[in-house]
C-alpha cells in the first residue's frame, strides 16, 4: 500500500513505502544480476543508516578458497521496470537478507494473523511451513480466504499486522527456505 | 460530496480524474497493475493500491479486487473512467450492492442504452431517427422490395452474420435488387455459414457527429453541444472538433434535442454521449450511446467552460446540476488531436518502450492531457493513447493554425507516434475545407 501523509502530498515526496522488504529484495536481485554480469565478488552499499553487503562465490577462486557465502538466493521474478537509483529505496534502517522467500498477497484485502480474534495466529516466527500450511487469512467483501505458504521453510519475519489492509503482491511473510 | 473516490483506471484518464478530485477536495485512490507500478501519475493520487498483474484481465478488469481495494481504502465511490469496466452494468451493480457509489448512470439505463439493438429500439420509441432498414432478417422477395422502396435507394445489403465490413453489397436500383439478394445470400452462406440478410439505407460518405449529454439524479438532462469525430482510421478516432463544421444551426438544434430526448426517455442520469451519422443532405441517424465519459470530453470542456468530470462526480454524489440549458454557452472552436504510440509507416503498429524526450506544446488556448514525461515507460499491454492536444480559439481557421503549430512543436522521442500523420491531416486542404468523411484517412494516407 502506498499512502501519503498530507504533508507529503504537498511536497511531492517519493512514496513512503510499507513494502520495504519487497522493494529491497527486488533491488538486491538487480544488484546481484549486476554483480554477476560484471563478475564482481563483493559489493557494499551504504546510504545513510542503511548498509547492504553482498558477496558471491569467487568464480576464479580454487575449490578450497576461504569464506564462501552461499550463492544469493532470490525469488525468481521479472526485474522491476524502469531503472531507479537503488540508494533511493533504502529508506529504512534495516538490512535486508538475500536468501529469503516472500509469501505475497494474491489479492487486495485485510490481513488477519489468526482464524479469529480469540485464537492464536496461524504461524509465529520460527514456525515450519510447507506448501499447504495456512499462514493467514485475507478478507475482502466479507469473504475470508485462507492463504497457503506455497513454499517450504521457516517463518523468518511477519511483515503484515493483524487488521492491516494489504494490496496485491504485497509481501506478507519472509520464509527461510530449507 | 464523497470523501474518497477510487479510480479504477490508468494513464491519462486516471490522471484527469485525480485532478478533478483535487479540485473538489476529494481524496483520490488510484489502482494500478504491476506493469504500472512506479508510474509518475500515481504520485498525484493520495493513495495507490496494486490490484494485480500486467494483463488487464489480471488487474483493471478484476472487479472483485477493485471493489476490495475500495473497501480497504474506505472509498465512498468508484470512478471507472473509460474502457475497462466503465460500461459494465454488472460491475456497476456490484459496486452499489457493496455500498460504493458507481460514478456513472443507473444500471437500468446503462443496460437499455448500452446494447446496440436495445438502444435502437429505445431510439425508435423516442422517435429518434435510426438508419432506415429492414429491422430484421429478410424473409421473402416481396417484403424485400417493399422495404427497399420504403427506405429508398441506394440500399446496402448486409449479412447478419457478417462483420468488419464483410458481407456487404450496395444496390442502386430496384431492378438489380432481387438478383443482388440472391447472390448475397449465396456468398453469406459460403463465408459465414449463415445466409440471413437485412438491408439498410446506404449512407454515402457519412460524418460522425456525437452529442455530449449531462444529467443529474433529479431529472435534469442537458446537452453540451456536439463533437464532430469524422476523422477516423479503422473506426478509431484521430481528431475531434466542436462545433461541427458540417451541420447548420437547424440540424445542430435537432440533433441535440434528439439526444436529450433519447437520454431522458431512458432515465439517463450521468454524463454520456449519443452518436449519430450525418449524410450529405444534413439528415442524421442514431447509431449508439456511450454510457460513460469519453476520451474527447476536453473538446466540450473547451467550448462550454464546464468541467465534465467534476459535473459527473457531483451528479453521482446526488447534487443537482447547477446550470440549466439556457445557461450553457458555446464559445469559439476547439480541436483535439489524439497522439498514439503507433508507427504510421508500419501500419500503425503499437510501439512501446521508454520515452527519453517529451516536449509538449503550450501557449494560449492550448491544453495537453497526458500521463507521459521524460523517462516514462510505455507498456505494450494497454491502449496506445499517449497524449491529447486540445486547442481552443475564437474561430476554426485560428484553431487549425494553433493545432498546426502545436503538432510541429510537440517532440516525442524515440517512440514512433502518429504525430507525422496528424501534421499531414491538419495541413491538408480537405481538412480546412471540411470536405472529409469517415473514409478520408484510409483513402488519402494509407
Amino acid at each position: 500500500m502506498i499512502r501519503r501523509t498530507p504533508a507529503e502530498t504537498a511536497r511531492s515526496h517519493p512514496f513512503e513505502t510499507r513494502r520495504i522488504a519487497l522493494l529491497e529484495i527486488e533491488k538486491i536481485q538487480q544488484l546481484v544480476e549486476m554483480m554477476t554480469a560484471n563478475d564482481l565478488v563483493e559489493l557494499s552499499l551504504k546510504d545513510g543508516e542503511v548498509e547492504v553487503n553482498l558477496r558471491r562465490p569467487d568464480p576464479h577462486a580454487g575449490a578450497c578458497a576461504g569464506t564462501h557465502a552461499p550463492a544469493p538466493h532470490v525469488p525468481a521474478r521479472p526485474p522491476m521496470p524502469g531503472s531507479s537509483n537503488p540508494a533511493e529505496l533504502f529508506v529504512s534502517g534495516e538490512v535486508a537478507a538475500v536468501d529469503l522467500v516472500e509469501i505475497r498477497s494474491p489479492m487486495v484485502g485485510t490481513f488477519y494473523a489468526g482464524p479469529d480474534p480469540n485464537s492464536p495466529p496461524f504461524v509465529q516466527v520460527g514456525a515450519n511451513v510447507g506448501p499447504s500450511t495456512v499462514v493467514c487469512i485475507l478478507e475482502a467483501m466479507k469473504v475470508f480466504s485462507e492463504i497457503k505458504a506455497e513454499t517450504s521453510g521457516t517463518i523468518e519475519r511477519i511483515l503484515a499486522q493483524d487488521g492491516q489492509a494489504v494490496e496485491y503482491g504485497q509481501a506478507l511473510f519472509l520464509v527461510r527456505p530449507q | 460530496m464523497f470523501r474518497r473516490i477510487l479510480i479504477a483506471n490508468r494513464g491519462e484518464i486516471a490522471l484527469r480524474i485525480i485532478r478533478a478530485c483535487r479540485e473538489l477536495n476529494v481524496e483520490s485512490i488510484c489502482v494500478f497493475s504491476e506493469e504500472d507500478r512506479g508510474a509518475e501519475y500515481l504520485k498525484q493520487a493520495d493513495q495507490a493500491i496494486c490490484i494485480g498483474g500486467p494483463a488487464p484481465r489480471e488487474s483493471y478488469l478484476k472487479s472483485d479486487r477493485i471493489i476490495a481495494a475500495a473497501e480497504v481504502a474506505r472509498a465512498d465511490a468508484i470512478h471507472p473512467g473509460y474502457g475497462f469496466l466503465a460500461e459494465n452494468a454488472a460491475f456497476a451493480e456490484k459496486c452499489r450492492a457493496c455500498n460504493l457509489e458507481f460514478i456513472g448512470p443507473n444500471v437500468e439505463s446503462m443496460r437499455l442504452l448500452g446494447d446496440k439493438a436495445s438502444a435502437r429500439n429505445a431510439a425508435k420509441k423516442a422517435k429518434v431517427q435510426t438508419v432506415p432498414g429492414s429491422d430484421g432478417v429478410l424473409e421473402d422477395d416481396n417484403e424485400t422490395i417493399r422495404v427497399a422502396e420504403r427506405i429508398g435507394f441506394p440500399v446496402m445489403i448486409k449479412a447478419s452474420a457478417g462483420g468488419g465490413g464483410r458481407g456487404m453489397r450496395m444496390v442502386h436500383d430496384k431492378t438489380d435488387l432481387l438478383a443482388a439478394i440472391k447472390q448475397a445470400r449465396m456468398e453469406a452462406n459460403g463465408a459465414f455459414n449463415n445466409g440471413d440478410l437485412y438491408i439498410e439505407r446506404f449512407i454515402d460518405r457519412p460524418r460522425h457527429v456525437e452529442v455530449q449529454v449531462i444529467a443529474d439524479r433529479h431529472g435534469s438532462v442537458l446537452h453540451l453541444g456536439e463533437r464532430d469525430c469524422t476523422l477516423q482510421r479503422r473506426h478509431q478516432k484521430l481528431v475531434e472538433e466542436s462545433p461541427s463544421p458540417a451541420i447548420d444551426a437547424r440540424t445542430r438544434s435537432d440533433l441535440c434535442a434528439a439526444a436529450v430526448k433519447l437520454a431522458k426517455s431512458a432515465g439517463y442520469d450521468s454524463a454520456g454521449t449519443v452518436e449519430f451519422l450525418v449524410d450529405g443532405k444534413g439528415r442524421f441517424y442514431f447509431i449508439e450511446v456511450n454510457t460513460r465519459i469519453q476520451v474527447e470530453h476536453p473538446v466540450t470542456e473547451a467550448v462550454t467552460g464546464i468541467d465534465l468530470i467534476q459535473s459527473q462526480i457531483r451528479g453521482a454524489a446526488g447534487e443537482r446540476l447547477d446550470f440549466a440549458q439556457k445557461n450553457v454557452h458555446f464559445s469559439g472552436h476547439a480541436i483535439e488531436c489524439r497522439i498514439n504510440a503507433e508507427d504510421p509507416d508500419e501500419r500503425f503498429r503499437p510501439c512501446a518502450g521508454v520515452i527519453t524526450r517529451f516536449r509538449p506544446p503550450g501557449g494560449p488556448g492550448v491544453r495537453v492531457d497526458s500521463f507521459a514525461h521524460d523517462g516514462a515507460r510505455l507498456s505494450p499491454k494497454y491502449d496506445s493513447l499517449l497524449a491529447k492536444v486540445i486547442v481552443h480559439q475564437p474561430t476554426r481557421p485560428q484553431a487549425i493554425r494553433s493545432m498546426q503549430r502545436c503538432l510541429r512543436e510537440f517532440e516525442i522521442e524515440p517512440i514512433k507516434t502518429t504525430l507525422p500523420i496528424l501534421r499531414k491531416i491538419m495541413e491538408h486542404p480537405n481538412w480546412a475545407a471540411s470536405t472529409i468523411d469517415t473514409g478520408f484517412v484510409e483513402r488519402t494516407f494509407c
